[in-house]
């Protein structure tokens, strides 16, 4: 895949001292994930004599990953690598948007409504998107959706709105 | 030996009754159609396809799921060959020789090598299953927790010396697997972790969800990323000619041979598993070829090596998972998901008291595999139809689907919202060239590492020294250490990065 980002001086945020950026960025926020779970873990009780408590894990996992965090970022300034990857805005918004509409519409308006919406908000992740195709296909799968998963495996969900079934 | 044969013999009883039969084939097919489309991968199919099972009987789940997985490795190879887009990461290494062949008129023969390689080395997995299934057990009987601990740090060690690129990111990523498998209510006290008073977590991430996201989502958006699609140059002739020649069969058949003992081996050891087994068979055929400029241009062992050795290793793979209870992949931590639902514990105890679950399961692997054999070749040509699909209609569809399937497995909401965030997550990971794969290994072994380690030590009295001064667990202490200095040395990082850095031209 073309996700290697290529080498070489490309307009950069960051200074020139450091040498790869993807790995001193990608450190430093690991860094950061690992300080936040030691902070939301620093209530836990900790080693009972030799016995583990409830934080002795998590605490344990936090410092060493906190250490590797340190050590890529390290490396990330003394070796030459790859520039931060190109991120695009068009898909990764639609898609979780998508997800968000699906997730918030379920249980109040039920599955047809929000599998077609969330379908043609997902449609809009990429400008190759022709609308008439893709409402075609997107009644199709709602209807598809409808009868698969409810009534041939059984699931419980519920198809329409709420209000309409009250 | 008479155990080995009323065991299979009791298997097929169970594989034969007309709605297993049903299940096997229908995941057969899922299999084989999620291996043909690219842009979704076995681990977000399984996922999204564990709430499907819940209303069929546990064999009949297993089955199925066991069906989906490898039914992709045989679709993975027929888009590898025809069109050179590999559907599933297993396949990638076919397509190098594969697409080769095809585009020298030689399409049917490589399809017919590749599906009968597949068809043996399966063959050959399910006879090992059977054959290393009880004694295995017995020695699942003889590990404490310290051995239990050893054990999962050397899958770890060996994920970390599989994954490409660099040791330390990929340590890091399985830390960080292990530190979200922390989130939950701990198993021992009780007490709330990491949960911030979330109702959704206090039952910890959900495997499923994170899967579905890091696997699922990232790849869609990676994809959209890609832009608009490569021309998928399908390779068009009719595909004639599907039987190989003599000569071809006799050139592929060591290839095949060797392919499944490798691919074997690596879908036994934890953190293996059919993608790394497929490189690997590429790499020891050229390896060992009298001419091996031949690779590349349409040698025929290039097909036959690696598509025997993702088969075998497909399947070997649920060996520890039966005999252990130690998932070696995320695609069996997922099927630990679906027995946890049914209620089996998986481990060497389900061998004994449900013994009809466990041969019930491997005799099917067999029964799929023939029915693969058959059903494939014929429908080659819908499956290159499929592919026709544009992307941008094929990915709403996806997503879709994974948020339905997320939702119904707890009917929660927030569980979609999850997915979708590590969706985010892992399109960042990718972004900065960390591995996804290790990280859920990690989520996967977490817990069962925590409760292993917690209980070594209480037997042990605090004493750290427990790993060392047992025997069995020094042994398996001793291997990862040494994995871990082999993984670091400069010689063989070259050697490693070679690989891959070959498979991806």
């Amino acid at each position: 895949m073309s996700d290697t980002p290529s080498h070489g001086p490309v307009n950069s945020v960051m200074p020139k001292w450091v040498r790869c950026p993807q790995d001193f960025v990608g450190g430093l926020a690991l860094v950061a994930i690992a300080a936040f779970a030691l902070w939301a873990s620093s209530d836990l009780q900790g080693m009972r004599g030799f016995s583990f408590g409830a934080g002795t894990a998590p605490r344990m996992f936090g410092v060493l990953l906190l250490l590797l965090g340190v050590g890529i970022s390290v490396m990330g300034l003394l070796f030459e690598g790859p520039q931060i990857a190109k991120y695009h805005w068009r898909g990764p918004f639609f898609v979780s948007l998508s997800i968000l509409v699906f997730a918030v519409a379920i249980r109040p308006l039920g599955l047809v409504i929000s599998a077609f919406v969330a379908f043609l908000v997902a449609g809009m992740g990429t400008p190759e998107t022709r609308w008439k195709e893709t409402i075609i296909v997107g009644i199709c799968l709602t209807i598809g959706c409808s009868l698969l998963f409810p009534y041939a495996l059984g699931l419980p969900l519920q198809l329409f709105p709420r209000f309409l079934i009250q | 030996m008479a155990d080995l044969f009323s065991n299979l013999a009791l298997g097929f009883g169970v594989a034969f009754t007309p709605i297993n039969l049903l299940l096997c084939l229908i995941g057969a097919l899922v299999g084989t159609l999620v291996g043909v489309l690219p842009g979704i991968g076995t681990i977000a199919t399984v996922a999204m396809l564990l709430p499907i099972t819940f209303g069929l009987p546990p064999v009949g789940a297993l089955i199925m799921l066991a069906g989906i997985y490898y039914g992709a490795q045989y679709g993975g190879s027929t888009t590898s060959i025809l069109v050179n887009i590999p559907g599933e990461a297993g396949s990638v290494v076919t397509a190098l020789d594969g697409f080769q062949m095809a585009k020298q008129g030689r399409a049917g023969p490589a399809l017919a090598i590749a599906a009968i390689g597949s068809f043996f080395a399966g063959c050959v997995a399910t006879v090992l299953i059977a054959v290393l299934g009880a004694p295995l057990t017995k020695l699942a009987l003889a590990f404490g927790p310290a051995e239990y601990f050893s054990l999962m740090v050397l899958g770890l060690i060996f994920a970390v010396v599989l994954a490409k690129g660099s040791v330390l990111k990929a340590i890091a990523m399985i830390v960080f697997g292990l530190l979200l498998s922390m989130v939950g209510s701990d198993i021992e006290t009780g007490a709330s972790r990491m949960a911030f008073n979330i109702p959704e977590l206090a039952d910890g991430l959900g495997f499923a969800t994170v899967a579905m996201g890091l696997f699922g989502f990232a790849e869609i958006i990676r994809n959209l990323d890609a832009g608009s699609e490569s021309d998928r140059e399908l390779v068009q002739q009719k595909v004639t000619g599907l039987m190989p020649t003599a000569k071809d069969l006799k050139d592929s058949a060591p290839a095949i041979l060797r392919g499944t003992v490798l691919g074997s081996i690596l879908g036994i050891l934890p953190g293996g598993g059919a993608v790394i087994a497929s490189f690997a068979a590429y790499t020891l055929e050229k390896k060992i070829s009298r001419n091996p400029q031949r690779f590349g241009r349409g040698a025929i062992e290039g097909v036959a090596a690696p598509e025997s050795a993702n088969n075998a290793a497909a399947q070997t793979s649920f060996i520890p998972l039966l005999t252990l209870g130690i998932p070696p992949n995320a695609v069996m931590a997922l099927m630990v998901g679906a027995m946890t639902i049914h209620g089996i514990v998986p481990g060497p105890q389900v061998m004994q008291k449900q013994p009809e679950l466990v041969w019930g399961m491997i005799a099917s692997m067999w029964v799929g595999n023939l029915m693969l054999l058959v059903i494939n070749l014929p429908l080659v040509g819908i499956w290159v139809r499929l592919l026709r699909v544009p992307y941008r209609l094929m990915f709403p569809c996806i997503v879709i689907f994974c948020a339905i399937g997320i939702y119904s497995v707890n009917n929660a909401p927030v569980d979609v919202i999850l997915a979708g965030v590590f969706g985010l997550v892992g399109y960042w990971l990718i972004k900065h060239d960390f591995e996804p794969a290790p990280l859920l290994l990690g989520m996967v072994l977490g817990p069962l590492m925590e409760e292993n380690l917690r209980r070594a030590l209480l037997i042990s009295r605090g004493d750290w020294s427990v790993f060392l001064t047992r025997p069995l667990s020094a042994v398996l202490m001793a291997i990862a250490a040494f994995l871990l200095v082999l993984a670091v040395l400069p010689s063989l990082r070259k050697k490693r990065d070679e690989v891959f850095v070959e498979s991806e031209n």
